[in-house]
């Protein structure tokens, strides 16, 4: 039985002349791997971020386990999140980097290892990450967000500047997460890798959510790009 | 708060770039006790006939003050503590482990502080120490008395101690690493020196004014009509310090409280 992780209500950002985000309502379910699909620009990352505290809305609000993410006890434990492949010193090697996430939430260093391990990242361990490559840099924000071993994962663009093998690896990576029964909201321009990672989808274009359901129910026997491109399309028109 | 503290520390030992500022305070503060030696005891140097010479107790002051001189590099520390987490990008996962953000701040405030205070005491050794050597080529010299050293520590210590938290509010204000950097470095070496050397009155009540009243020796005269008599003696001095240290603190809570982080 699933349950609503994540709520949106009624979320609104303005900046200035430009309202990101508007009157966004939606709900991510227990257990699943959600789409969070739109345009550029489309307000994406702006929700994820009023999601997690990190920028303070102009109205409504987002909800995790039903209360803000400030409000959560021990948040790295509940809540993983990879924003952008930034994150980390560049002149720390990854598994300092790591200690420091490790020690400001009384984490073991001995996870460090297993979750250098979980993103293939093990023998870049004692590497400074100023000469990691993107997908590198990747694997690593990953990790930091696995560190908690949460039950909810955010995940924002996580395939930006992946080659071939790099989306590959993170396609097997969601579904071995999403096996183990964990939420995960993740945005992305794949639309075809979201079509096989993904059970549900929201679309977003120009702060409005324009669809939420499940694949099946958006895409209508079409592939998700079609849906997508109808969808934003005929809402832009 | 305890986890947060030693996340905070762990930052500071890890950075190579923070051992390096370290290295720099202790030369910069050395310098400042070697140079005026060489320059006094100099037949004809510019400072000859402006201060009095290392033979004279007033002399042995003057050199000996300047051992404070590395609070710069606790100020330069402090603004790294904070730019460093928008500068690449860690304030987000920082932000999102601890979503209280002035537990964040507080930790990053005692960070500083004992960082600055690090950097002042090592300066202050490494200053002393080249001072002695130095002295040793120019005997005689007027003994160096233990209430010297120990005023010049005090000032050390507490200009340490604040000029980390000072770090902290302007970094947290400005943001942007370099512009804060190059605004404390100009206004410490440039505009405030000038300022609490020639116009004692407003100078006496910036930081460099009130270190200079909590060193409180005697320099004797000298052609810039330059006395110790004109700033804030060390009690008031104090208070002035830690008036800064609680005015950037609240700096720091208003602006990183309210910023968003895009």
């Amino acid at each position: 039985m699933s349950s609503v992780k994540i709520e949106f209500k009624d979320l609104s950002k303005r900046y200035k002349d430009v309202l990101a985000v508007s009157n966004f309502s939606a709900q991510v379910q227990s257990g699943r791997v959600t789409g969070f699909l739109g345009p550029n620009g489309a307000g994406k990352s702006t929700a994820l971020r009023c999601l997690l505290g990190l920028v303070n809305p102009t109205g409504g609000g987002a909800e995790i386990n039903g209360g803000s993410y400030s409000q959560l006890v021990d948040p790295i434990h509940k809540v993983g999140a990879v924003l952008d492949s930034r994150g980390f010193h560049p002149g720390l090697t990854a598994k300092q980097n790591l200690k420091i996430m490790a020690s400001a939430s009384d984490i073991n260093f001995s996870r460090i290892d297993e979750v250098l391990e979980l993103v293939d990242l093990a023998s870049a361990a004692n590497k400074r990450t100023k000469g990691f490559s993107l997908g590198m840099k990747q694997r690593l924000s990953l990790a930091i967000a696995m560190l908690g071993d949460p039950e909810i994962l955010i995940l924002d663009e996580p395939a930006n500047g992946l080659d071939p093998l790099g989306i590959v690896w993170l396609r097997e990576f969601l579904q071995k997460l999403a096996g183990e029964g964990r939420t995960i909201l993740v945005s992305s321009h794949q639309l075809a890798e979201m079509q096989n990672t993904v059970s549900d989808v929201l679309i977003i274009n120009k702060g409005v959510l324009v669809a939420q359901g499940t694949i099946k129910e958006i895409c209508k026997g079409r592939s998700l790009e079609e849906a997508f491109l109808e969808l934003t399309l005929r809402k832009s028109a | 708060m305890s986890a947060l503290l030693k996340s905070e520390l762990r930052k500071l030992i890890y950075l190579r770039a923070n051992w390096l500022l370290l290295l720099w305070s202790g030369i910069f503060a050395a310098l400042g006790t070697v140079a005026p030696i060489l320059i006094l005891n100099s037949d004809n140097g510019p400072g000859r006939g402006a201060f009095s010479g290392t033979e004279t107790p007033e002399g042995i002051n003057g050199v000996f003050a300047n051992a404070s001189g590395g609070y710069l590099f606790a100020l330069i520390l402090g603004i790294l503590i904070m730019t460093n987490e928008y500068r690449h990008g860690t304030a987000v996962g920082t932000f999102l482990v601890t979503p209280k953000r002035s537990t964040v701040l507080v930790a990053k405030l005692i960070a500083a502080s004992l960082a600055g205070l690090v950097i002042q005491l090592f300066s202050f050794i490494f200053a002393i120490t080249s001072g002695f050597i130095a002295l040793t080529f120019f005997e005689p010299h007027a003994p160096v008395p233990a209430e010297l050293l120990f005023k010049v520590f005090r000032a050390s210590a507490i200009s340490g101690l604040v000029l980390g938290i000072v770090g902290v509010g302007l970094g947290a204000l400005v943001k942007n690493q370099i512009a804060a950097v190059t605004g404390a470095v100009i206004w410490t070496l440039i505009v405030e020196g000038l300022v609490v050397a020639f116009v004692e009155s407003i100078g006496k009540y910036l930081p460099a004014g009130a270190i200079f009243g909590l060193v409180d020796v005697d320099f004797g005269e000298n052609d810039f009509n330059f006395s110790i008599e004109n700033y804030l003696s060390p009690g008031p001095a104090t208070l002035v310090l830690l008036g800064y240290a609680a005015l950037f603190s609240l700096i720091a809570m208003r602006t990183t409280l309210r910023r968003d982080l895009d």
